[in-house]
């Protein structure tokens, strides 16, 4: 009963037409940074937050949420007819999308995609909706001792996660962790790191921080490169799949959402592990796994879907627990944040709209979605025509605009720039950039949770171990470091990486 | 006469044989040269010991009450941690197994990179003088034109709309107050 009451209200919120318009421009522009490969969601949420101070905070989250979740759209479109992913997790899209639309099966690829895409959303939004109320109330239990725990168990799976040298990404989530102490320290007042630059007394901005690692450093990289788009020349028709391709993908569709959601819990995990382990899981279920890679429908129905289903996932820790699973999620919170509003278990108590707005709201905006990007595809490949020479400078300019307009100051963009050198030179040196930015939102967090929890302890570092809960994530945690520096694991893991990346 | 001309080309020989022997030496083979994995941890080894230094020196505190360089200073350990254990697998690994220094930016036209981020960089230093509008149309116009050789007619078209576009975001949409620099716009 409550589901369907939960539900009536989120929707009277969500069908409010300004939030309806901003639904709509968030998903639009959502499947466009979706569709063009260098400017990822991470980057384009970036550029609009600043949009965003003027609205109320259930708008501006709908608005920032439907670019997430639009952008999942969005990249199979580029993995399927031009063989590039938009977003990462779009990757394994390629190896089945393209090799169908080089077989003039490009429409019936495109629909499935769009079709397992709002499936598996929306299935994903229903387990969102009936998960969160009693992990919340399960949230509620918790005390800065099990935040810490779950904080750290969250940067270790992380790492766990990360496509190269498990040892690069924890060196990266500790320099993350250094990089969010910089600045006054909120309970002695001393500045710290700060290098003696009267900026740094705020701390190093979250925006120039990613628009530095994802945006401009994705645009160095690409400098480099000769790049060279080969579309499939067949052209693009019966968008609705037929009944046999519904026949060979339903099962796909429902594995993928089911996976992609738990997996879109994880933290760092989300949808990009979700598409490489639904299409694994449908290559080995498979009763001919060599049509996979050669244009098996499955293999753009799983990943597609476990993709969406796990961007639904990625809102339960948010939602639940305050803490962010992955770089998006870091900046909804950013964006609560700026509205007054903190999250974390109390947000559906004190702020149903919020809360009940923002779940309804992803409900419309799947259906915008399907009914956008089918009818749209024309418009999306005539975008996906600009030449990257071209394309980088304007994204070089959105982000110099993003990073300008948090506080219309050009340190930002200084600071940016700064950290898009960083960024080249970490991809150049095989570091992932993610563990470093989720580190950077938690560290402050963590500082907080470990000083209470020691300060209730009395100094002591039992208190961790003490509690069931924090007892259990700190041992989940040493396990996986463990396990990871084994070296049999170790090689194995880093074989299964390969084979993904 | 043709002494000469045997002796001469004799000559040319030997300096093509010279030259292609010292450009083989310049361009080593994949996988030799500097390990590119040594030489990140080397570096993350000092920045975590200048972090470790600087979180001393703020104070750690006690387990009561922990001072302000208390996590930093945990944090750089395990980045000092972290550093040597990506220098030791380093050296445990076969040389063919770690790219070296050279086949990172085997291939690749660095210069490029290199050129936007001294354009960008340029940007932020005339931004104050030159104003939002102007130095924006300046930095689309020198990143279209000299880097990408887009024909003028387009580089200017493109630079003026995208600049227009971002101009009027934020003094129409977001009431910000700009630069006008020399042109008082």
């Amino acid at each position: 009963m409550d589901f369907f009451a939960n539900l009536a209200a989120g929707l009277s919120i969500a069908l409010q037409p300004m939030n309806l318009f901003y639904c709509f421009l968030g998903v639009f522009l959502g499947t466009l940074i979706g569709v063009l490969p260098g400017l990822g969601p991470a980057g384009a949420m970036s550029i609009l937050l600043p949009l965003t101070f003027k609205m109320p905070a259930t708008t501006a989250i709908i608005m920032l949420a439907g670019i997430y979740y639009g952008a999942m759209y969005g990249g199979s479109t580029t993995s399927i007819l031009v063989n590039i992913p938009g977003e990462a997790a779009s990757v394994v899209t390629t190896l089945d999308g393209y090799k169908m639309a080089l077989q003039g099966r490009a429409g019936p690829a495109l629909g499935i995609a769009a079709f397992g895409s709002f499936i598996a959303g929306t299935l994903g939004i229903v387990i969102l909706q009936v998960l969160s109320p009693p992990l919340v109330s399960v949230a509620l239990r918790f005390g800065p001792p099990e935040y810490f725990s779950l904080m750290i168990l969250g940067l270790v799976i992380l790492t766990y996660l990360a496509q190269r040298s498990m040892a690069k990404a924890l060196l990266m989530a500790g320099m993350g962790i250094l990089l969010g102490m910089v600045g006054l320290d909120n309970i002695s007042g001393r500045p710290r790191f700060t290098l003696g630059i009267p900026k740094f007394m705020d701390g190093v901005g979250l925006i120039p921080l990613i628009m530095g690692l994802f945006g401009v450093a994705e645009v160095l990289i690409n400098m480099e490169k000769k790049l060279s788009r080969q579309f499939a020349q067949a052209p693009i028709s019966h968008l609705l799949p037929s009944l046999e391709d519904w026949a060979q993908s339903k099962w796909a569709i429902l594995r993928g959402s089911v996976i992609g959601f738990f997996l879109g819990i994880l933290p760092g995990g989300g949808a990009i592990l979700a598409s490489f382990v639904a299409y694994a899981l449908e290559k080995r279920l498979a009763r001919n796994p060599e049509r996979f890679g050669n244009g098996a429908i499955e293999g753009v129905a799983a990943p597609e879907s476990a993709n969406n289903s796990a961007a639904s996932g990625a809102f339960i820790p948010l939602l639940t627990l305050g803490i962010p699973s992955n770089v998006l999620m870091a900046i909804l919170i950013g964006a609560l944040m700026i509205h007054g509003i903190a999250p974390g278990p109390t947000l559906m108590k004190e702020h149903p709209d919020v809360f009940w707005g923002v779940i309804a709201s992803m409900y419309v905006g799947n259906i915008m979605l399907l009914v956008l990007n089918l009818p749209l595809i024309g418009l999306w490949v005539r975008i996906l025509r600009v030449p990257p020479s071209i394309l980088f400078p304007l994204i070089l300019l959105f982000c110099i605009l993003g990073s300008f307009a948090e506080n219309y100051s050009i340190i930002d963009v200084a600071m940016m720039l700064f950290f898009g050198i960083v960024g080249y030179f970490l991809r150049k040196f095989d570091y992932e950039p993610a563990p470093l930015v989720l580190a950077f939102v938690l560290g402050p967090l963590l500082e907080t949770n470990l000083r209470q929890s020691l300060i209730l302890s009395d100094g002591s570092f039992g208190i961790f171990f003490s509690r069931s809960i924090s007892l259990a994530c700190l041992l989940l945690a040493l396990i996986l470091l463990l396990t990871s520096f084994i070296p049999s694991i170790m090689k194995k893991r880093e074989m299964v990486m390969e084979e993904e990346v | 006469m043709d002494r000469w001309i045997d002796f001469s080309s004799f000559i040319g020989r030997i300096s093509i044989e010279l030259s292609r022997l010292a450009a083989d030496r310049k361009k080593s083979p994949e996988g030799e040269g500097l390990n590119a994995d040594r030489i990140s941890a080397v570096f993350w080894l000092l920045v975590g010991g200048s972090a470790l230094t600087g979180s001393i020196s703020l104070g750690l505190g006690t387990t009561r009450e922990p001072g302000s360089g208390f996590l930093s200073f945990l944090a750089s350990s395990f980045v000092c941690l972290m550093a040597l254990i990506i220098f030791l697998q380093s050296l445990k690994k076969s040389p063919g197994a770690v790219p070296s220094l050279q086949d990172r930016w085997r291939g690749a036209q660095w210069k490029r990179p290199l050129a936007v981020s001294l354009f960008t960089l340029g940007y932020i230093l005339v931004f104050g003088i030159l104003g939002f509008a102007l130095a924006t149309f300046l930095l689309m116009f020198v990143l279209l034109r000299a880097l990408e050789h887009l024909p003028w007619k387009w580089a200017l078209i493109i630079s003026a709309l995208s600049t227009g576009f971002c101009y009027g975001l934020l003094r129409i949409s977001l009431e910000a107050s700009l630069p006008k620099g020399i042109l008082g716009i």
